[in-house]
């Protein structure tokens, strides 16, 4: 037996964990390609241990592999050591099953999870000899479609792409493999196949679309070049989550990655509508799958890969109807099989504490709180629909319990913020130290004392959100709210044990513009990229220097998509997307926010967002 | 109960490190329905000693590693239930039930049988092995936390010998005391000739590894049945 590896033997041997790139991993899918029509390549655009934590991809690798025509193989970006190594001795970049080159396939699907990544697309383009301008590539070069949250504004890397895939991705992939066969077969030109994609519904064809701009820069008008493809592109999504694929079988990694363990994602969507969070309005409406769903696809997931660890994963776990007894029910089957679990995006209330008394080292571990805002007002506009009490009440549940590390995230930033909203962090924070003092008698006091850290982010604008209207603070802003919050926590009674830690302005301005963003920015982006730019979510490589060079060499001012007020009725390089949830809907929602009035949440009122039209989930028997 | 597994280890899982290799294998008794036993306290594990770690790149015939198993197991059923777990790679070649209070695989392992291929420029040759043999001392240099030690190897080698044009074998010393790697063995060969050696020329199989039986002999670590 002799295992093919794309990297000689010199090669392997000098890089950083070359577990990365050998494959042959259990549950690895190896198909005989003589046998196979269409041979997909499923692309994370970032390094393999981060890649081979997402969800997502997994689901869709046992999708495409259960079609038994198609062969789904995966794709990461290679590390900065390898890329170095790559470029040098002219060497391919190669899938991780067969380890031949990606050129070879026929699509290559690249996940777009944030923002960031986007110069890692063009390093995997690069690396694997495919034109990174869409318009330049021929039938030697696989279709290139992106597909994932960051698709909902594909518009700063529409120049890159062939195809968008808008949505779930379980519904509509058939029927595009089926288009291309027969395109395949009946020769047709690739514009011709990518007209053909372009009536199905979910996918996107941006050399099929123009955009048309007034003098400032915003968008005048953006229409389809053909009478036969939509103006407008509906998501696409699952609407019975106990109907559709889920891994059974899902790839272990020889090396330690990020999501060391098994996955359950137990529901999509979200009904809190939090007014900042993309999430929380593109996987509308909240769909759940039902325990013996989840019941069944733990057992045979723990069974086929062996792992120790298993994880529910949603956007609010304690808003699934059923998670006492699903929570129940693992407790009982993992503790015979010596399996942890963990409960992440838990409310603390008395059953998640009296929850993870059982399945955590209370000593060890802490507790973790969102407010996102530090003041009552500030979490009303945004939504937030936590208190003060709320919070304090968990916490004492929790000091009871034996905990006595609080970790507590905020945003710096939010729209309508004002200095006493900063303060309020700081209160907050000793408020809850205060809760556990007079909780807490002093000889039950288990580590002497509690040890509480609060960590900001900065608020960054997202398309498809109430906040897409808002106008971004600048660095400036971002570095006098972090002061401010220290100085403030400085000033709390028992400011000692408090700490406080915040995420750095410039990585958050580029986030900023491309999120945002318009079709303008590709040449940005590839000028960056040709600047040597590669791993920007990594902050040990991100070279702002590049960036700000690269926006002026382009022309392009990036203030344009973070400062600007924008009018109520400006047309957004996103808009010819429809998430379910309408722009008037969005907007209501500003408006709301403005004036500090919250909104229910999906189960006890609905608030006539658009996703009722989809017909599924809480819309049909949620309340 | 306690049980020693060999495995060898070929092909592409050679760039798999020990610790992964020690995940690897408890994901896949999890996958089998080998009830193996777990440690006390709030995050369990298995109670495993593997033997002697295997360096990056090298691959192995003669892999061992205990781990205690519930003691209604049926141990003739174990090789194949672990096989069918196994990537493409590594083979589960035998397992023996320990005597009562058995010293670990860690801890017994005095020796090992490596093979080297030089696939490229091999520098082996009978005068080589007669430098070797007549030197009082074959040395390099190694570097630790202490500082630099000249290293004789001699003292670590038990057995040498030219199998063909390209290939070495060598019996080595590979207690926690006095492991010697064979790339240090290589080095301390050329430094003979005056040569540095490149980066990985050569190949390196373990072939077997090897503790002392009662009577000081050395025999591979699965043959527990000597007393």
């Amino acid at each position: 037996m002799m295992q093919y590896t794309a990297l000689p033997e010199d090669i392997l041997m000098s890089i950083e964990k070359p577990e990365r790139y050998i494959g042959h991993e259990i549950n690895a899918v190896y198909k005989d390609k003589e046998h196979i029509s269409v041979r997909f390549g499923m692309c994370f655009p970032d390094v393999y241990e981060i890649g081979m934590s997402h969800l997502g991809i997994a689901i869709l690798y046992d999708m495409f592999n259960k079609f038994e025509d198609t062969w789904c193989e995966r794709i990461y970006s290679p590390w900065v050591d390898l890329d170095k190594i790559m470029r040098e001795r002219n060497i391919p970049l190669f899938t991780i099953e067969s380890q031949e080159p990606v050129k070879n396939l026929d699509f290559l699907g690249i996940t777009l999870q944030y923002e960031m990544c986007y110069t890692n697309i063009l390093q995997v383009l690069d690396l694997s000899g495919i034109p990174l301008i869409s318009t330049e590539r021929t039938w030697d070069d696989p279709i290139v479609i992106g597909g994932g949250p960051c698709s909902y504004n594909p518009e700063p890397i529409a120049d890159f792409f062939d195809l968008f895939y808008i949505g779930e991705g379980e519904t509509r992939y058939r029927e595009l493999l089926d288009v291309y066969k027969a395109s395949r077969a009946a020769g047709d030109s690739r514009d011709e196949f990518l007209h053909k994609a372009a009536k199905i519904p979910g996918m996107y064809v941006p050399r099929f679309y123009q955009p048309e701009y007034n003098e400032d820069f915003t968008l005048k008008a953006f229409t389809p070049v053909y009478d036969d493809i939509p103006t407008k592109i509906l998501k696409e999504l699952v609407t019975d989550l106990d109907d559709t694929y889920y891994p059974e079988k899902p790839v272990v990694p020889f090396m330690k990655v990020t999501q060391d363990r098994v996955v359950l994602e137990i529901m999509r969507g979200c009904i809190r509508g939090c007014r900042f969070c993309q999430a929380g309005q593109i996987y509308r409406p909240v769909r759940e799958r039902s325990v013996e769903f989840l019941k069944d696809k733990a057992e045979k997931m723990l069974k086929n890969t062996g792992h120790e660890e298993i994880s529910l994963s949603s956007l609010s776990s304690s808003d699934y109807t059923h998670i006492e007894e699903l929570v129940r029910f693992l407790i009982d089957d993992c503790t015979k099989k010596k399996v942890n679990i963990a409960l992440p995006s838990l409310r603390i209330d008395q059953f998640s504490v009296d929850v993870m008394e059982r399945v955590q080292d209370v000593k060890k571990s802490s507790l973790t709180f969102a407010p996102e805002a530090g003041s009552q007002r500030m979490r009303d506009i945004i939504n937030k629909g936590l208190t003060e009490e709320d919070i304090i009440n968990g916490a004492v549940l929790a000091f009871k319990g034996g905990w006595t590390k609080v970790k507590l995230y905020f945003m710096l930033g939010l729209p309508f913020e004002r200095d006493e909203d900063i303060e309020g962090i700081a209160k907050l924070c000793n408020s809850i130290a205060a809760a556990f003092y007079e909780a807490i008698p002093k000889e039950k006091r288990v580590n002497g004392r509690v040890n509480i850290t609060a960590s900001t982010s900065f608020f960054i604008p997202k398309p498809f959100t109430p906040f897409q209207w808002a106008v971004m603070d600048t660095p400036d802003d971002f570095i006098r709210k972090a002061g401010l919050t220290k100085h403030y926590i400085h000033e709390q009674l028992n400011q000692k044990v408090i700490r406080y830690i915040w995420h750095e302005a410039d990585v958050s301005m580029l986030e900023g513009v491309l999120a945002r963003g318009d079709r303008r920015l590709s040449k940005v982006i590839l000028s960056a990229y040709k600047k040597g730019c590669i791993y920007d979510a990594w902050s040990e490589f991100y070279k702002h220097e590049a960036w700000l060079e690269s926006f002026k060499e382009c022309d392009v001012d990036p203030d344009f998509y973070m400062y600007r007020e924008r009018k109520d009725d400006e047309l957004f390089p996103w808009d010819f997307i429809d998430c379910g949830v309408t722009k008037a809907h969005l907007l209501r929602e500003w408006k709301k926010a403005q004036a500090g009035i919250v909104t229910d949440n999906c189960r006890s009122k609905c608030s006539g967002c658009g996703s009722a039209r989809f017909d599924c989930g809480i819309c049909i028997n949620g309340r | 109960m306690k049980v020693r597994f060999k495995f060898s280890k070929h092909g592409v899982l050679k760039y798999i490190g020990h610790l992964d290799l020690m995940r690897y294998f408890q994901k896949a008794f999890r996958r089998t329905d080998i009830e193996v036993l777990y440690s006390k306290g709030f995050s369990p594990h298995m109670i495993m000693s593997f033997a002697q770690p295997l360096g990056v790149g090298v691959e192995s015939d003669g892999e061992y590693f205990d781990v205690e198993v519930d003691d209604n197991e049926d141990i003739s059923l174990m090789v194949d239930k672990l096989n069918a777990q196994m990537a493409e790679g590594v083979v589960i070649l035998d397992v023996v039930k320990l005597p009562e209070k058995f010293t670990n695989a860690m801890a017994s392992v005095a020796a090992a049988d490596y093979e080297l291929n030089f696939y490229k420029d091999s520098p082996l040759s009978e005068d080589l092995l007669n430098k070797y043999n007549s030197a009082d001392a074959v040395t390099f240099v190694k570097t630790t936390k202490t500082g630099e030690h000249i290293i004789n190897v001699k003292e670590f080698v038990f057995d040498i010998c030219i199998k063909d044009s390209a290939t070495l074998f060598v019996k080595v010393d590979a207690s926690s005391a006095g492991n010697l790697k064979p790339v240090n063995l290589v080095q301390a060969l050329l430094n003979l000739e005056g040569k540095a050696p490149e980066a990985y020329p050569f190949h390196i199989l373990r072939k077997d590894t090897y503790m002392r039986d009662p009577e000081g002999n050395l025999v591979p670590l699965n043959k527990v049945d000597y007393e």
